[in-house]
């Protein structure tokens, strides 16, 4: 990974070209970096993170949802602290700061080869489409792909447009609501419940990604390893608050570690030895 | 461990260069370097010593000067410093070019300054901002003659140093015995000569008597296994959360990033760097208002971890220097050599 270091904390400016509505206080935000050589720079993989900053208000983080390599980089992000609500009015056309990208993304390169398993807990969901597209771009290189999506209500389920798309090119998907309304036929519970229910040809041949609430996580790495996937298999995205980006600030330490250097990523094998409680 | 060596900055040659300096003679090399630079030095307000730039012939008095109040990290990390302005479209990285000499700190606080640099200049990414200071600024430290009320350096190491100055100056009575750290260091020396003799001598310096100390063998295993220990619940029942300890320690760096608004114009702005502290709930606090660190004692137990166990597996050195000012600073008397005792007492290897 490049990165000009000879700014550490000026934002570059990317222009918003698109907005989606996903779900109620979910949109999710289409960016072009204004300038080329930003554009080039920011070369990411599924997992890693960027600082979104609106000037005056502040910054925040989002993993991109969008496919690495691609012109223009996406975030969904839902309305719920200063920055996304300053967001939540934006227009097309309007300027948003983008530094990054940062840390340390999903194994894509490790895991080829294997079946891959995807959790993903509301809005925990954008790093893991990000290895969805990866993986559909380069769909030779991977075995089975399900994706387990867990949602509170099924409005707030996002990425509909993307649904058709991904099971044409062979992946599962299962979605679980926790509570029912409207017309909802699919199941209704925990993500995990529909987890118990999956038989994998070969554990030893799988891999597990996830991003969600810390108490998902944590069940969901459970229920991961009592299919028999080894902890070193085990990739989980996790959240805390950042700032600086770049391992200085000391505001997402877990013990000894920065997630945002040494994360957002860890295996489970890495989560055993924090010295700190990760959830 | 740092994963890279810190040219120019964390590591400076060692010179085999002595000199003796007349008491009477500092004031003249203070002024002669302060039409050069910016000198700050310890001076004395409110019965407090505190760093802060010395004025044009401003008369230095180091009478009863033990250590500064506050830590010289805010003059490497000011607070409030400007990092980024904007206005419009156009946002600018800001950077100090002031060129400073810090005259009188401690061996304490030189190597809280060595591990700042190995935070903010290791793992492979530079914080610009401190390292544009960092490189501007010129050590010009002073043994200590007598330990403070809580001082535990002694039992660190940190009372000593080998590196990390351009001049170590050692109070011999009549006189300070002068070491050269550096060649810049040797430069200054150079430009006051008349005020300087040489001498091959290595300085006298006095032992020190401590009252506090730190058993550091086997420390961070006991730690490690105290993990879960109702050491810190216990502690924690007395803890104020105010974040006395963390601003007053000298390698505690954590900050915040906030934006700022100029009120008479709306377009214009900036970014500042304020210290922030583990202490306080809202540190960890995420939007949705999830707060990571939620109980007082994990709180005050990422402190104690990272100043005696975190920093020495990062930066591959301890992060406590043995200063004493969160023992000084804590209104509710909590003691960081009293806990890595109880720590040790019940879970060090005898």
């Amino acid at each position: 990974m490049v990165r000009d270091n000879r700014h550490t904390y000026r934002p570059r400016p990317a222009k918003v070209i698109k907005i989606i509505d996903e779900a109620p206080g979910i949109k999710t935000f289409r960016l072009r970096f204004e300038m080329q050589k930003d554009r080039k720079r920011f070369s990411f993989l599924p997992g890693q993170f960027g600082l979104f900053s609106l000037m005056g208000i502040g910054e925040a983080t989002f993993s991109m949802c969008s496919p690495p390599r691609q012109k223009d980089i996406e975030i969904s992000v839902r309305n719920v602290g200063d920055v996304t609500n300053a967001m939540f009015s934006m227009q097309k056309g309007d300027v948003i700061g983008v530094r990054g990208p940062y840390g340390k993304g999903f194994p894509v390169g490790d895991i080829k080869g294997k079946d891959i398993v995807i959790v993903a807990g509301g809005i925990g969901f954008p790093p893991l489409a990000s290895a969805v597209e990866y993986i559909i771009q380069r769909r030779k290189n991977y075995g089975k792909v399900y994706v387990y999506y867990g949602v509170h209500a099924p409005e707030d389920i996002v990425y509909r447009y993307k649904k058709e798309r991904w099971l044409k090119s062979g992946i599962k998907i299962f979605t679980t609501v926790e509570k029912k309304t409207g017309g909802w036929r699919g199941p209704v519970g925990l993500v995990t419940d529909g987890l118990k229910k999956l038989k994998l040809a070969d554990v030893q041949n799988a891999a597990g990604l996830s991003c969600g609430p810390p108490i998902m996580l944590k069940f969901v790495s459970q229920e991961l390893r009592t299919l028999g996937l080894e902890p070193d298999s085990i990739f989980l995205s996790l959240e805390r608050l950042m700032q600086c980006g770049i391992g200085k600030c000391g505001h997402c330490n877990i013990g000894n570690k920065y997630v945002c250097r040494d994360g957002p990523v860890f295996s489970l094998s890495e989560l055993r030895y924090m010295q700190e409680d990760v959830w | 461990m740092p994963q890279q060596p810190i040219n120019n900055i964390g590591i400076l040659m060692a010179h085999d260069s002595y000199y003796l300096l007349k008491k009477e003679d500092v004031q003249g090399f203070l002024d002669a370097l302060s039409s050069k630079m910016s000198v700050y030095a310890p001076v004395k307000s409110e019965g407090q010593f505190n760093f802060s730039k010395l004025g044009k012939k401003q008369k230095i008095g180091l009478e009863g000067y033990i250590n500064t109040e506050f830590p010289p990290k805010g003059l490497l990390m000011p607070e409030g410093e400007t990092l980024v302005k904007y206005e419009g479209s156009t946002i600018c990285e800001v950077f100090s070019s002031e060129k400073r000499a810090i005259f009188g700190i401690r061996p304490c606080d030189v190597h809280a300054i060595l591990v700042l640099d190995r935070v903010m200049l290791g793992h492979g990414d530079i914080e610009e901002h401190y390292e544009a200071r960092r490189k501007n600024t010129l050590i010009l430290a002073m043994n200590c003659t007598e330990a403070g009320e809580n001082c535990f350096c002694g039992s660190l190491g940190t009372d000593t140093l080998t590196e990390g100055f351009d001049l170590l100056f050692t109070d011999e009575g009549s006189h300070y015995h002068v070491e050269v750290g550096s060649a810049e260091g040797g430069r200054l020396i150079k430009a006051s000569a008349r005020l300087f003799s040489a001498t091959s001598r290595k300085a006298k310096r006095p032992k020190l008597v401590f009252k506090k100390h730190i058993q550091t063998e086997g420390l961070e295993d006991a730690m490690k296994r105290a993990a879960k220990s109702s050491i810190w619940e216990k502690t924690a029942e007395r803890c104020l959360s105010c974040g006395s300890c963390t601003a007053a320690c000298p390698t505690c760096y954590c900050f915040s990033l906030p934006h700022h608004v100029d009120i008479t114009k709306m377009d214009r702005g900036k970014i500042t760097r304020e210290a922030d502290y583990c202490m306080l709930l809202r540190f960890s606090r995420v939007a949705g208002n999830n707060v990571f660190r939620e109980h007082r004692a994990d709180r005050l137990k990422q402190f104690f971890y990272h100043k005696l166990v975190y920093g020495k597996e990062n930066e591959g050195k301890m992060h406590c220097v043995g200063c004493g000012r969160c023992i000084t600073e804590c209104m509710a008397h909590i003691d960081i050599t009293e806990e890595a005792a109880k720590v040790m007492r019940k879970y060090g290897k005898r």
